[in-house]
């Protein structure tokens, strides 16, 4: 090994990280805000071909021509399609896919701007509001819930939600725990078995019940400092909401594969981040290559499932 | 937009409250807020019959279960009839024997039969256009609910949804 190739790796390095901050900085914010949210449009989009068709037409008119970005009739079209589909499938459309929405009106509303200040205050804006808005909501939803503050949720979750088995199993709670818990709640579920009183003892063990309450204890406290964080307004809150939300996204997101909803937040978060905290704005960049990483068939891998 | 998705989040709020939404859907941020969702709702099926009999139908195709999903998110009477309708689009063939009901002890245990025994019912082939639908389509709605100190889980039939041919073939 030469003395000169430690030097290069550490330049590599440098060059890596630092220039990713730079170029990050270098770009317009709502340039790239627009690019992450279109991406978003196309790779995790709302499950209806009204949306599918119409969020891959505004992809090709981009590659084509990559000024329509700015144009507000180009996002007006996304969030038309995304309305509609929402008002179709109103109850069964899912919370992130709601903020999906929302944002990209809140696109419209940026390009429809004409002074480019504007356009940033419309995006920081609402990218403030909705950070605050679905953590606090969420929060507000758990304190309300008796089933998530006694930890049953996630202790059921954790026998019964097959998305948490692998997760489980990293966290000393054995596949065959959940598959007995499962097996046994079929007999409410069978019409050729009647449970008596309708009462069943489940299989679980000791170790779910504690995993589910420091899950519990986990989710709802960093939650609602994340809210309250960003609600304050401070550049010392702000800096501190921007970690843990990193934290939120990078942790919540392998376990929980919603990505989209990953995604979006992250967004938000970046469009925050951007030009205050460009270290941190560059550790957002870091999360949208984690969430994509996420998706990986790491589950099958934990559990040892071939495909 | 923050007037609007507050507005949509005080609406589920209601909806979730009064009618059963689950807080997973339509708007109102409440993503793992509840144990109640699809995970702990489940819906039995049965066609009855004018002497009070009823038979549970049990292969069920891709987009009734979807259909049913769908209801057990929001269950309200126009959802299940959604699901009833589908039904009846299909001509349910029964199995020769009737299959006994198992009691079911709470450790999971089979302890005897009961009294009643069903014919299992399938799908078999659209249902004639010409041909009024026979029978009542009766769905269950059931809730479970989880006591993690005692680890033992309850089922609650929360509601019986009963459907005349005329409804299903409206």
């Amino acid at each position: 090994m030469s003395v000169a190739e430690p030097s290069q790796r550490n330049l590599a390095r440098r060059f890596t990280l630092e220039s990713l901050i730079e170029s990050i900085q270098q770009m317009e914010l709502v340039q790239l805000v627009s690019l992450l949210t279109l991406f978003l449009a196309v790779i995790f989009p709302f499950d209806h071909w009204i949306f599918i068709i119409t969020a891959r037409v505004c992809l090709f008119l981009f590659l084509v021509f990559p000024i329509i970005i700015r144009k507000p009739a180009f996002w007006a079209a996304l969030a038309l399609s995304a309305t509609v589909v929402t008002i179709l499938e109103w109850a069964t459309t899912d919370n992130h896919k709601y903020l999906l929405l929302y944002w990209l009106w809140v696109m419209v509303f940026c390009h429809a701007a004409i002074d480019p200040d504007q356009k940033r205050r419309v995006l920081i804006f609402n990218a403030r509001f909705f950070l605050c808005f679905v953590f606090l909501a969420a929060v507000a939803q758990k304190l309300s819930s008796p089933s998530y503050r006694s930890g049953e949720m996630f202790e059921f979750f954790l026998y019964c939600d097959p998305r948490f088995t692998a997760f489980g199993k990293l966290v000393g709670i054995d596949p065959t725990v959940p598959d007995a818990v499962q097996k046994v709640l079929d007999f409410f579920k069978s019409p050729f078995s009647q449970v008596i009183n309708n009462d069943l003892l489940l299989p679980g063990t000791d170790r779910a019940r504690i995993v589910a309450l420091v899950l519990t204890f986990w989710d709802l406290s960093l939650q609602s400092l994340i809210g309250v964080l960003f609600l304050l307004r401070r550049t010392l809150t702000d800096k501190i909401a921007h970690f843990l939300l990193l934290f939120f996204v990078f942790t919540t997101y392998l376990p929980a594969p919603v990505f989209g909803f990953g995604w979006i937040l992250a967004i938000m978060g970046f469009t925050l981040a951007k030009d205050k905290f460009p270290r941190i704005a560059g550790a957002y960049f870091v999360s949208f290559f984690a969430i994509l990483l996420y998706q990986l068939p790491w589950r099958e891998w934990v559990l040892g499932i071939k495909n | 937009m923050p007037i609007v998705a507050l507005v949509i989040a005080a609406r589920q709020v209601v909806l979730s409250n009064y009618h059963g939404l689950a807080v997973w859907k339509g708007g109102g941020m409440g993503m793992f807020a509840s144990m109640d969702g699809q995970s702990n709702r489940f819906a039995q099926l049965f066609v009855t019959q004018s002497d009070g009999t009823r038979q549970p139908l049990t292969h069920l195709l891709h987009a009734q279960k979807e259909a049913i999903g769908n209801a057990l998110n929001y269950p309200v009477r126009r959802n299940f009839l959604a699901v009833a309708k589908s039904i009846a689009t299909i001509e349910w063939a029964s199995s020769p024997d009737r299959m006994p009901v198992v009691l079911i002890d709470s450790k999971g245990e089979p302890a005897g039969r009961a009294s009643e025994s069903y014919h299992m019912m399938a799908p078999y082939r659209p249902w004639p256009r010409d041909k009024k639908w026979s029978g009542n389509i009766q769905i269950e709605y059931w809730k479970m609910s989880y006591n993690p100190l005692t680890r033992s889980c309850h089922a609650t039939l929360a509601e019986t949804f009963t459907f005349t041919p005329d409804e299903v073939q409206q």
